[in-house]
């Protein structure tokens, strides 16, 4: 059982979207994470940077043939603070009535946007 | 400590899902992959069948297997190294019951093919390898887009915040 704990590092918007990609990924291109997010290189490496520094994750610069690489991952605390964080929402969700229809879902294929909580 | 609502909390974790499961999507096979594949054993079983026909039977038994093993060698290639530089999925994400799905799929299209191919052979029928590989590479372009989504189901139930 994972203990809860909100992460104030992790939590804003464009930290949690980018560590949530790394947390399904053993790493991650960082043009994948860009595009994916729709982030410029300068924000992206920003709040790299930061999640960097805070020992959360670890960034590989490298080459693919001549052309320049750059991956990111997760490392294990960044892991176990995402997990922490996660369950810290779940608790918060949990007993106020409130579910996540997932749009995904477990219970169609349809990869439509939007997961939205709704109140059950 | 945050002050967050449960709202803002719900907003979130479908966020942290939505994000997860752009990676998932990445890494999906595509349906033509199947389809290649399935060309493609047909390919090789048209050398099979053929390889004891006096004059050309060496000739298109070699040309089929080369065909048979560029060509899959170059799909899985695209299809590999689209996601490699993408992002790699965590190992945890598909569990043992995507591991038995693989294994499953695979043992049920190769021991069906194998068994009508065996079958049509013994009933004299010409060209079993190939008949037996065409229904065969149906069966693997039909049935691997199906093979996909239920993977991807596995690995959408087991990425962070999924009720478990």
């Amino acid at each position: 059982m994972t203990d809860a704990r909100f992460d104030d590092l992790i939590h804003p918007p464009t930290r949690l979207a980018i560590v949530s990609l790394l947390a399904a990924s053993q790493w991650a291109d960082f043009k994948f994470i860009r595009d994916s997010l729709n982030l410029s290189d300068s924000a992206l490496s920003k709040q790299l940077a930061t999640l960097e520094q805070a020992g959360y994750v670890e960034i590989r610069r490298g080459f693919v043939g001549k052309r320049p690489r750059t991956s990111a991952r997760l490392t294990r605390a960044g892991r176990t603070a995402f997990e922490q964080h996660v369950a810290a929402l779940q608790e918060m969700v949990a007993g106020s009535g409130l579910t996540i229809e997932l749009a995904d879902g477990l219970a169609s294929d349809d990869l439509a946007h939007g997961d939205l909580p709704r109140r059950a | 400590m945050n002050e967050l609502d449960a709202d803002a909390a719900a907003q979130a974790l479908a966020e942290i899902q939505r994000h997860q499961r752009q990676v998932i999507d990445q890494a999906v096979v595509p349906g033509w992959y199947w389809w290649a594949v399935g060309a493609l054993m047909v390919v090789l079983a048209v050398g099979v069948d053929t390889r004891t026909h006096a004059v050309i039977g060496g000739a298109v038994l070699g040309g089929a297997i080369a065909v048979f093993v560029v060509g899959l060698l170059s799909a899985t290639g695209v299809v590999v190294s689209g996601q490699f530089l993408q992002a790699r999925l965590r190992n945890g994400l598909l569990d043992g019951r995507g591991v038995v799905a693989i294994l499953g799929f695979v043992a049920l299209i190769v021991g069906c093919t194998l068994g009508l191919a065996f079958g049509l052979r013994a009933v004299g029928v010409p060209y079993p390898a190939t008949l037996a590989c065409a229904a065969g590479g149906s069966a693997l372009g039909l049935g691997g887009p199906v093979l996909m989504r239920a993977l991807r189901r596995i690995m959408l139930g087991n990425r962070a915040g999924s009720p478990r």
